[in-house]
């Protein structure tokens, strides 16, 4: 790949697709020196933030944010879930530090109207694509779109069954609680890729994809506040609670913060491109 | 304060002044922006105006066979290019007759 091709390569599709090829004939012309592709890359990230209206094809841009913002906010569901499961499960909460109990509150309540919000948001949206499907015949789709349904069914099902093989009276080993995890995070990316596979096999639009966009800006903002409880929580509870310090070790901690802030980023970056494009007036 | 004055070289207006006579592509307006106005456009700059400039239907292109596709301006453009060139004209002229009374300057 030259140079030029590069940087070019960093604008948005529908840009590149637009003005890709003139570009690199003004570049042939001009000869196309560092300056002309540095100036060229340079100018990439606005052409992300301010698309031009005549390029902005809205239903892709909110079927487009909708996909990456399931899949980043099933991630980090997931993640809040490891917070639950190590955290409020085991009955951590030292005495004297009250902000603890109450990041673990704010964090049960975001996490569930943030699920309730997007289910809600989503529920035409999954509807709509899923009458399509059956309408066609599209067997692949309905698979697709059943699998936010399918993939935590067959998780929770392998769930009991090695809990029940390998489990003992404290619950599994360190070793099996790391395979349980990463085998939830994968069926957690199986259940939001599959409606994100079938919005771009689909191509839905109209009243039921604006919905789904805004109340999915909506559910981001809900789920940053619980990031941003978990994140109170694992920070106070490093600092305060040496049964958790032993348990966990710092950089373990450090790991998983950055986890959640980068799927929080994503989720909430994601979902209000959508809404915007959701909530633009059309030209 | 200097960078401030810069923006009478503003890129979409020096587009615009580039293809108020004729239509030309991207490459064209660069050397013709260059050549009069001595002001020169890099590719990013150029492109980003050209994409603003059309999405706000000042510009549009034309039909081409090969990848350099031709722009013209548009009735809209013409006027908003109209508008600012009077605009700019008539700040020209009261900062030319200031600066000859004031200091004797015979630029004009």
């Amino acid at each position: 790949m030259t140079p030029a091709r590069a940087a070019l390569a960093l604008y948005p599709p529908s840009w590149r697709a637009r003005y890709g090829d003139e570009v690199l004939a003004y570049l042939d012309d001009s000869g196309g020196g560092p300056a002309a592709v540095a100036s060229l890359a340079w100018r990439a990230l606005p052409a992300w933030f301010w698309p031009p209206r005549h390029l902005h094809d809205r239903p892709a841009r909110m079927r487009s944010s909708l996909g990456t913002a399931l899949m980043s906010w099933s991630m980090l569901v997931g993640l809040g879930l490891v917070f639950a499961q190590l955290t409020q499960l085991q009955g951590l909460a030292p005495p004297g530090h009250p902000q603890i109990r109450w990041a673990y509150a704010v964090f049960d309540v975001t996490l569930a109207a943030s699920a309730l919000i997007a289910g809600l948001g989503g529920l035409p949206l999954w509807l709509l694509m899923l009458r399509r499907a059956r309408r066609e015949q599209r067997i692949r789709d309905m698979v697709y779109l059943f699998l936010p349904v399918l993939a935590p069914v067959a998780y929770l099902a392998g769930l009991v069954v090695t809990a029940r093989m390998v489990g003992g009276a404290s619950g599994v080993s360190q070793g099996w609680f790391g395979v349980v995890t990463l085998a939830g995070f994968a069926a957690a990316a199986a259940a939001a890729a599959g409606p994100g596979v079938a919005l771009r096999r689909l191509q839905p639009g109209g009243p039921a994809l604006r919905l789904a966009a805004a109340a999915a800006g909506v559910s981001a903002a809900v789920m940053a506040v619980a990031a941003v409880a978990i994140v109170v929580a694992v920070v106070s509870l490093n600092l305060w609670a040496r049964q958790f310090a032993g348990y966990h070790d710092g950089a373990l901690s450090g790991l998983y913060l950055a986890l959640v802030v980068i799927a929080a980023t994503v989720t909430t970056v994601s979902a209000a491109r959508g809404t915007r494009a959701a909530l633009a007036v059309s030209p | 304060m200097t960078d401030r004055l810069d923006r009478w070289a503003d890129p979409p207006l020096l587009v615009l002044a580039s293809l108020a006579d004729e239509p030309k592509h991207g490459y064209a307006i660069t050397q013709d922006v260059a050549e009069t106005m001595g002001v020169r456009l890099s590719a990013g700059t150029l492109y980003a105006v050209i994409a603003r400039l059309e999405a706000r239907g000042l510009i549009e292109p034309l039909e081409s066979d090969d990848r350099r596709r031709p722009y013209r301006i548009t009735m809209t453009g013409a006027e908003a290019l109209a508008q600012q060139s009077e605009r700019m004209s008539k700040v020209a002229s009261v900062a030319r007759e200031r600066l000859s009374t004031r200091l004797g300057w015979a630029g004009a």
